[in-house]
C-alpha cells in the first residue's frame, strides 16, 4: 500500500510537471480540469474491482468552490434506483426490467473510504442527493462539502477507496461469462457548469457529462487476459502469479473505459490522417472475425472524411471493442478513445449494422468525445449531430439509399431509417427537453438521433450542403474540448451561414412543430371554358392551378415544380407565410404533374406521399402493396389450414 | 414409400380440379381482404411521385412511411385478413368430407354427392380440427419453450452458433412431430369419411395407433413435406432475382408457389385415403382389448396394407 502511494505520488509530480511545460504530448489540447489516477486489482469470479483513486481538481471556474458532487453511475442497478424505476415505467426493454429482477442485474460503487489530502478523512460526511427527482433511495450522486473552501486556480485532491461491482452487461456496462466491459465505473466529479455544478443522477434514458483532464490508470487483472483501456497502454507487467498489471495514460479525455477478456483476438492496424498517424487496435471475439475487415473498412472511411470535413483527430490511437454474443449491451457506445461495435456471427452483408455502428461511435469522439455537450440536458447535440453525420458519412461510403441494407430484395438509407424514427414521435417532446424528462425511449430516440439528423438535412436544403458542412466544421473548431450550450451550436452555424436562422431553431429545436406541406388541388380548366370548340393542343389556353396547403405547422419556404404536356417546366416559390397558396399558371399546356420539394430536401415533412400530385392515376404501386398483401392472407389462411 | 407417393401423386393429378377449386378460393378470399387495403391505398399512392419508390424498388423507408400512416397501419388492416384465413378454414373443414370421398373412391364424385359429403362429414371433421389444437398447441408450447431455451443458450454458451443450432435442430424435430400428428389426424378424418364414423374420440385413439405402425406412410408424408418446401424454395428463389418492376411475374410465381402448397397439402390427404382405402376393415379397427385380460394389447395384430395402388 505504502509503495502504491509513492508511486502515485511520484507519477502525478511527473505527470503534473510534464502538462506544466506542455512536453507530455505538446501543449495541453484541454484545460485539463481533472486528473484521474487509479489503481485497482479486478477479481474475475465476483465481477469486483477493488481501486483506489487519487482525483486533482484545479478550480478553473473563476468561483471558491466549497462542494463536490460525484457520480456513482453503478449504483443505478439497483431496484429503486432511478435509473431502474424510470426503466421500469417506460417499459425500456433491455434493462432488468422486462423480465423481473435478477441478482445478476445488481452493481453498485461502493465508496470504502474518502480523504480530502491534507484535510483528513471525510468518509462520513458523504451525502447522498438526488437534484432530479428526489428519490431518497437513489444512490448515484452524492455530495462533499469542503472543510474550507477551494479558491479559484487553487487544486484539491480526493483519495477514495472504492469497490466497483459489475452488473451482468446491462447499458453499456458489466461482464458476459468472462468478457468485461467497464464502462461509468469510478467516482466521478461533476463539472461546473453555467455558474453551478451540474451533476445529474443516472437515468434510463440519458448519458454523461464530465470534465477534461488526464487519466493515468493501473489494472491487475487475470494474467494472458487480452486489456483495451481508452489513452494509450503504457505498460504490462506479468506479476507471476497468474495476474498482470496493465497501465494506461490518456490525455485531454473526460472519461476512462476499459474491457478485458481471455479470448480476444487483437486485430492492428494504422491509418495516416492530417493530424499524423493513428493506430487502430480492435479487440475481436474470434467468432465474430468475418466482420473485422468491415469494421476497419467502416472505420477508416470514417475516420478520413472527419479528417476531411470537420477536423483532425488529435489522439495517438482508437481502441474498437467487439463484444461477445450475449453481450449486446454492451454494443454501440462511446468512451473517449474507446468505441464498442457490433455484429453477430451471422451476419449478412447486406445488413451494415457493423459499419454504421462503428461510424456512429466513432463520429462520437468529435461530438461528445472533443465537443463534449452535456448529454444529460442536450442530448440531440451529441446523439443528433453525430447522426447528421452519420448519415453524411455512411452515404458517402455506401450509397444514399443503401446505406442500412443493401440486399436485391429491398433498401433502406440512413435518412428513411431516421424519418420512420422520427414521424411515429415528431410531436412528442422537443429537442431542448432534458433526456429524462422524454415521453419514452421512442421518443427520446427519434427526436434526439432521427429528428436532429432531419433538422440539419433539411436545413442543407435551405442554405446548402457546403454551408451547413462549413458551419459544423467552424463551429468543432470553436468549441472542441469545451462543454458548449445549445445557443453556441446555433450561433456558430448563424454564423457560417451569414443569416439569423433563429426563426428555424426556434421551431426545430424548441418546438414540436410538424412539417407536413401537402398539394390540396391541382387542376388545367380551359379559360375559355365557354368556348363550346374542342380542344386543341398548342392553341387552347388552360388556367393551371395548384393550391398548397400547409397541413403542419412547420414554418419553411415552399419550392413548387410544376410539369406541363409540352415538355415545359417551371420552379416558384411561397414563403410559406400562410395556411395555404394558389399557384396559377395559364399558358397553352396541361399540367402533368406538382411536386412541392421537388429536390427532395424536406426531410423533416413527416408525409412525403402528399407532396406531389399527377395528373395520370397510375395503381401500379397500390396495386404492388394490395397484391403482397393478398399474398400474406393466402399464406395466412394456409398456416392456420394446418388444423384441418 | 416411392408407391405410395406414386399412388397419391395420381390421386392428385386426376383429381387436380380440387387443387384448383381450393386454390380460386383461397385466392379468392385473399383478394376480397386485399379490396380495403387497395381502396386505402390508392388515395395516397396512385397520384404520388413518390410511390414510385415502392415500383422501381422496395425501399422499406417508404414502406414504413406508408404503415406508420392511421389509416393504413397493419394494425387496421390485419383483422380483414385473419377474418378472410380463418373463412378459408371453414371452407376447407366444410369440403373435407367431400375431398376425402373423392380419393378414397378415387372417382370424379357428382356436385350433389360431393356436397352431400361435405355437409354430412362438417362436424365430425370440426370437432377433428378441435381436437387437433390440443397436439398441436403442445408442440407450438414445446417450439416456445425451445426457442426460449435457445434463446438463453445464443446470450450464454460460449460458442456464438450454439443457441442458433439447437433453435433449428429443434425446429426440425418439431416439424417431423407435427407432420406426424397431421397424419394422425388425416388417418382419422379418411377413417370417419370411409365408415362413416360418428364416435370421433374413439376414432382418433384407434387412429393414433395406426399412424404408430404407418411407417411407410410417415415416410411419405416427410417426402411430401420435402417436396412442399422445395418448390417453396426455388419459387421465393426466382422471386427475389425477378426484377422490382416485375409486379405480374412475381405475382405469378408467388401464386404457383401457393398452388403446389395447396397440391402437397392434398397430396398428404390422398396419401392418407389411400392407405384407409386399402386397409381391410379389421385392420383399420382391431377390436378393442376387452378390459382386464393381460396381454390383450400385445395380441392385437399389426395392420397389413394392401400393396401401393398401381396407376
Amino acid at each position: 500500500m505504502m509503495e502504491n502511494r509513492c508511486w502515485q505520488i511520484c507519477l502525478t509530480a511527473i505527470v503534473a510537471l510534464l502538462t506544466v511545460s506542455g512536453i507530455a504530448q505538446g501543449a495541453p489540447l484541454s484545460e485539463r480540469v481533472v486528473a484521474y489516477q487509479i489503481e485497482g486489482a479486478y477479481n474475475a469470479n465476483t465481477h469486483t474491482l477493488d481501486a483506489t483513486e487519487v482525483l486533482t481538481y484545479t478550480n478553473r471556474t473563476g468561483t471558491t468552490l466549497n462542494k463536490f458532487p460525484f457520480h456513482l453511475y453503478l449504483n443505478a442497478f439497483q431496484p429503486k434506483s432511478t435509473f431502474m424505476t424510470e426503466a421500469q415505467q417506460t417499459g425500456i426493454n433491455g434493462m432488468g426490467t422486462d423480465s423481473g429482477w435478477e441478482d445478476k442485474r445488481f452493481g453498485s460503487n461502493e465508496v470504502k473510504s474518502l480523504e480530502i489530502v491534507g484535510s483528513g478523512d471525510v468518509t462520513k460526511q458523504m451525502k447522498f442527493i438526488s437534484p432530479d427527482d428526489g428519490n431518497a433511495d437513489d444512490r448515484t450522486v452524492f455530495e462533499i462539502a469542503l472543510p474550507k473552501p477551494l479558491p479559484p486556480n487553487q487544486s484539491v485532491q480526493f483519495r477514495i477507496h472504492f469497490v466497483a461491482k459489475f452488473p451482468e452487461v446491462v447499458a453499456r456496462t458489466g461482464y458476459k461469462r468472462d468478457f468485461l466491459m467497464a464502462g461509468q465505473w469510478f467516482p466521478k466529479v461533476g463539472v461546473w457548469w453555467n455558474g453551478a455544478w451540474n451533476c445529474h443522477q443516472f437515468h434510463a434514458l440519458t448519458e454523461f457529462f464530465a470534465d477534461f483532464g488526464t487519466f493515468d490508470v493501473k489494472l491487475t487483472l487475470p494474467a494472458k487476459w487480452n486489456v483495451g483501456g481508452s489513452g494509450v497502454m503504457t505498460g504490462a507487467r506479468d506479476n507471476g502469479n497468474g495476474t498482470q498489471t496493465v497501465s494506461f495514460h490518456a490525455e485531454d479525455i473526460h472519461d476512462f473505459a476499459w474491457t478485458a477478456d481471455p479470448s480476444t483476438k487483437v486485430v492492428e492496424d494504422s491509418i495516416k490522417l492530417s493530424g499524423g498517424t493513428v493506430k487502430i487496435r480492435m479487440l475481436m471475439q474470434p467468432g465474430h472475425m468475418s466482420s473485422a475487415a468491415r469494421y476497419m473498412g467502416a472505420l477508416k472511411g470514417t475516420m478520413r472524411k472527419f479528417d476531411e470535413w470537420i477536423g483532425p483527430y488529435p489522439y495517438p490511437q482508437i481502441t474498437v471493442v467487439d463484444p461477445p454474443h450475449g453481450a449486446v449491451a454492451a454494443g454501440g457506445m462511446e468512451y473517449p478513445t474507446l468505441i464498442t461495435a457490433d455484429t453477430a456471427w451471422l451476419m449478412p452483408k447486406s445488413v451494415l449494422i457493423p459499419e454504421l455502428v462503428v461510424e456512429h461511435e466513432f463520429g462520437h469522439q468529435y461530438w461528445y468525445g472533443m465537443v463534449a455537450t452535456n448529454e444529460f440536458e442536450n442530448a440531440w447535440m451529441d446523439e443528433g449531430i453525430n447522426s447528421y453525420m452519420e448519415a453524411k458519412v455512411m452515404d458517402a461510403l455506401y450509397g444514399k439509399s443503401t446505406s442500412w441494407v443493401n440486399s436485391r430484395l429491398a433498401t433502406l438509407g440512413e435518412r428513411g431509417m431516421y424519418q420512420t424514427e422520427y414521424v411515429p414521435s415528431a410531436d412528442r417532446d422537443p429537442l431542448s427537453r432534458p433526456g429524462w424528462l422524454f415521453l419514452d425511449d421512442s421518443s427520446y430516440g427519434g427526436n434526439n438521433y432521427g429528428k436532429t439528423a432531419l433538422v440539419m438535412l433539411t436545413l442543407e436544403n435551405l442554405v446548402g450542403e457546403k454551408t451547413v458542412m462549413r458551419g459544423l466544421h467552424a463551429y468543432f473548431d470553436r468549441y472542441k474540448f469545451k462543454h458548449p450550450r445549445p445557443q453556441n451550436f446555433t450561433a456558430a452555424m448563424n454564423e457560417a451561414v451569414g443569416q439569423n436562422l433563429d426563426w428555424y431553431w426556434k421551431q426545430a429545436i424548441d418546438g414540436t412543430e410538424i412539417l407536413d406541406d401537402r398539394i390540396l388541388t391541382a387542376s388545367s380548366e380551359r379559360v375559355d371554358w365557354y368556348n363550346k370548340a374542342d380542344e386543341k393542343a398548342g392553341v387552347t389556353v388552360y388556367c393551371n392551378t395548384v393550391i398548397v396547403h400547409r397541413r403542419g405547422n412547420f414554418d419553411l419556404p415552399v419550392l413548387i415544380e410544376a410539369k406541363f404536356d409540352d415538355g415545359s417546366t417551371v420552379r416558384e416559390r411561397w414563403d410559406g407565410k400562410d395556411r395555404w397558396h394558389r399557384f396559377v399558371w395559364e399558358r397553352k399546356a396541361k399540367l402533368v404533374s406538382a411536386e412541392i420539394d421537388p429536390d427532395h430536401g424536406y426531410w423533416l415533412d413527416r408525409d412525403p406521399f402528399n407532396n406531389s400530385w399527377t395528373a395520370k392515376a397510375d395503381g401500379k404501386s397500390a396495386g404492388k402493396v394490395a397484391g403482397y398483401w393478398t399474398l400474406l392472407t393466402q399464406w395466412l389462411a394456409l398456416v392456420l389450414s394446418c388444423l384441418t | 414409400m416411392n408407391g405410395s407417393v406414386r399412388s397419391s401423386a395420381g390421386l392428385i393429378w386426376r383429381h387436380q380440379r380440387l387443387v384448383w377449386w381450393i386454390f380460386a378460393v383461397n385466392l379468392g378470399i385473399a383478394w376480397l381482404s386485399s379490396l380495403s387495403v387497395r381502396a386505402a391505398l390508392r388515395p395516397i399512392l396512385d397520384r404520388s411521385l413518390e410511390s414510385a419508390k415502392l415500383v422501381t424498388g422496395f425501399d422499406v423507408g417508404t414502406l414504413a412511411l406508408l404503415a406508420e400512416r392511421p389509416d393504413v397501419s397493419a394494425r387496421v388492416l390485419a383483422p380483414g385478413a385473419i377474418i378472410a384465413a380463418l373463412l378459408f378454414v371453414i371452407f376447407l373443414l366444410f369440403i373435407d368430407g367431400g375431398v376425402l370421398a373423392v380419393f378414397l373412391d378415387d372417382r370424379k364424385l357428382s356436385r350433389a354427392e360431393f356436397f352431400e359429403n361435405s355437409g354430412l362429414f362438417f362436424w365430425r371433421m370440426v370437432r377433428l380440427a378441435l381436437y387437433s389444437v390440443v397436439p398441436f398447441g403442445l408442440l407450438a408450447a414445446a417450439d416456445g419453450g425451445v426457442a426460449k431455451l435457445a434463446g438463453k443458450l445464443a446470450d450464454n454458451a460460449p460458442q456464438d452458433w450454439l443457441g442458433f443450432v439447437v433453435n433449428m435442430g429443434s425446429k426440425l424435430v418439431i416439424v417431423a412431430l407435427a407432420m406426424f400428428v397431421r397424419l394422425w389426424f388425416d388417418l382419422a378424418q379418411a377413417t370417419v369419411v370411409r365408415d362413416d364414423e360418428r364416435k370421433v374420440l374413439g376414432t382418433l385413439t384407434r387412429s393414433l395407433r395406426l399412424a404408430f405402425r404407418s411407417g411407410k406412410l410417415y415416410a411419405s408424408y416427410i417426402g411430401i413435406g420435402l417436396f412442399a418446401a422445395a418448390t417453396f424454395g426455388i419459387g421465393a428463389g426466382i422471386w427475389f432475382y425477378l426484377p422490382h418492376s416485375a409486379t405480374g411475374a412475381s405475382f405469378l410465381i408467388l401464386e404457383i408457389v401457393t398452388v403446389t402448397q395447396i397440391a402437397s397439402r392434398l397430396w398428404l390427404k390422398a396419401a392418407s385415403a389411400r392407405w384407409v382405402a386399402l386397409l381391410p376393415d379389421e385392420a383399420a379397427f382391431p377390436p378393442l382389448p376387452i378390459q382386464g385380460t393381460v396381454g390383450a394389447a400385445a395380441d392385437i395384430q399389426a395392420p397389413v396394407p394392401g400393396p401401393p395402388m398401381s396407376e
